[in-house]
């Protein structure tokens, strides 16, 4: 097929398909409904390492793990979640939250969504941590 | 020697129907509210990890075909373009794919290019475009070689390699529950992809097949999908981005940060790139058997079942 075919239809297919999920209302982020839903999608991502204290954001957008081996965090991947270990984490505040700068090119940044009181309460942890 | 033969770029003519079933399974879900599920993010990268495949086979294709056309060159035997040649192309390339599969999940150098199509934690036809843009990369195509020096011109060997692809699209989805028995006997079907795609233990490393699922009965790597358990589609350890600049590379960067770690011997860091995915110098991290180990000690009751192990020091 020539590329002067090929090239418009990929680029106007991929832009298509993203517009209508959007429109029909996929782009909606994953919510976790309580603490133990937290637990779950934490032990989905360490199932050997079980958590010992669950700290929900108030949104419920993600999570704060502790465990044994140390502290983590759940945070939404889209309509699924991922979770990982905060060791070497940076913190930053940002206008509507906390930013997690961590040292995994597979999860390089968080974005927390918190207010303020919470997001002092979650530095305060997490610098424990970093 | 029949040098100059063409076969149409299947995969590109393949785009229209791509995108059409895409809308199609989109549309059956949103109507049926059953089926699968997609998301924005989720399903463009995907779609981009598809394009960049496309642009990588433009741009590095002729690496693998100048080292075909070599091959071309030097062998003495030559079976034609027959329909029936290009049938036993068929079959032959799917047993060709089943092993550079199998090789892909079991050597870290080659996973580190095939990661990426398992890197959704969706599973619908957006997932199955979700292609490597570092194929040439893993060496692979030397897998390929024989074929070629048995005497199937390398252009009908990559129009087959095109066509096993395409088979392979319509199988991932979730909106086909079971096909019918002497065809699931036989072909690979979207349950049996789907198996393919589970990160649960006992979906580990199986189900290679590429068209026809017999090779993955034939070599002991078949594994059903079980009612009870639900596939978990993803990673064992789920990204945490959707940069398709990191979901392509990601792997290729583990393996220079473990092989150029300090203190370790010439064969820790070769190992690092060719032993199975999850391996460590330390055993700080599992491999799938690892993994399996595990569960089944966890869940004693599930041992000796299929896609899982017999516990330590019994047998079944």
């Amino acid at each position: 097929m020539p590329l002067s075919i090929l090239l418009p239809m990929v680029v106007l297919g991929i832009a298509g398909i993203a517009v209508l999920l959007h429109l029909l209302g996929l782009s909606r982020r994953a919510v976790l409904a309580d603490e133990a839903a937290a637990r779950a999608a934490w032990l989905r991502e360490y199932p050997g390492d079980a958590p010992v204290h669950v700290t929900l954001c108030q949104d419920h957008s993600a999570a704060l793990i502790e465990t044994g081996r140390g502290r983590g965090v759940v945070w939404p991947m889209g309509a699924d979640t991922t979770a990982r270990h905060l060791d070497g984490a940076r913190l930053t505040p940002t206008r509507t939250g906390l930013r997690i700068d961590l040292p995994d090119y597979t999860a390089p940044r968080v974005h927390l969504t918190l207010d303020a009181g919470e997001s002092a309460r979650w530095q305060a942890t997490l610098k424990e941590t970093a | 020697m029949t040098d100059m033969i063409a076969f149409p770029e299947v995969v590109h003519w393949a785009v229209p129907f791509f995108i059409a079933a895409i809308l199609a399974e989109l549309l059956w879900i949103v109507i049926k509210g059953r089926g699968g599920r997609y998301e924005t993010r989720d399903a463009l990268t995907s779609l981009v990890m598809g394009a960049g495949n496309v642009a990588s086979s433009i741009l590095l294709g002729f690496i693998a075909y100048g080292f075909f056309m070599l091959l071309w060159e030097i062998t003495p035997l030559d079976l034609g373009t027959s329909i029936g040649v290009i049938a036993l192309c068929f079959v032959l390339d799917d047993l060709r794919y089943y092993w550079v599969h199998r090789f892909g999940h079991r050597i870290r150098w080659v996973w580190a290019s095939h990661v990426n199509h398992h890197s959704s934690q969706h599973y619908n036809l957006t997932t199955a475009l979700r292609q490597t843009w570092t194929g040439t990369f893993t060496f692979m195509m030397v897998v390929r070689a024989p074929l070629i020096l048995l005497g199937f011109h390398p252009a009908m060997v990559l129009f087959v390699g095109g066509l096993n692809l395409i088979y392979q699209f319509w199988i991932h989805t979730e909106a086909i529950g079971r096909m019918p028995r002497w065809f699931e006997a036989v072909m690979n079907t979207p349950s049996h992809h789907r198996v393919h795609h589970g990160r649960n233990p006992r979906y580990l490393d199986c189900n290679y097949a590429g068209v026809f699922i017999v090779w993955d009965k034939l070599f002991g790597t078949f594994v059903p999908e079980m009612e009870e358990e639900r596939v978990d589609y993803g990673l064992v350890r789920n990204l945490g981005t959707f940069n398709p600049i990191r979901v392509a590379f990601h792997e290729w960067v583990g393996i220079f940060r473990d092989a150029t770690q300090r203190g370790l011997t010439w064969r820790e860091r070769l190992n690092y790139c060719i032993m199975p995915p999850g391996w460590s110098h330390d055993g700080s991290r599992e491999t799938s058997t690892e993994i399996k180990a595990r569960h089944v000690a966890a869940h004693p009751e599930s041992a000796g079942t299929p896609g899982l192990p017999p516990l330590r020091g019994h047998t079944r």
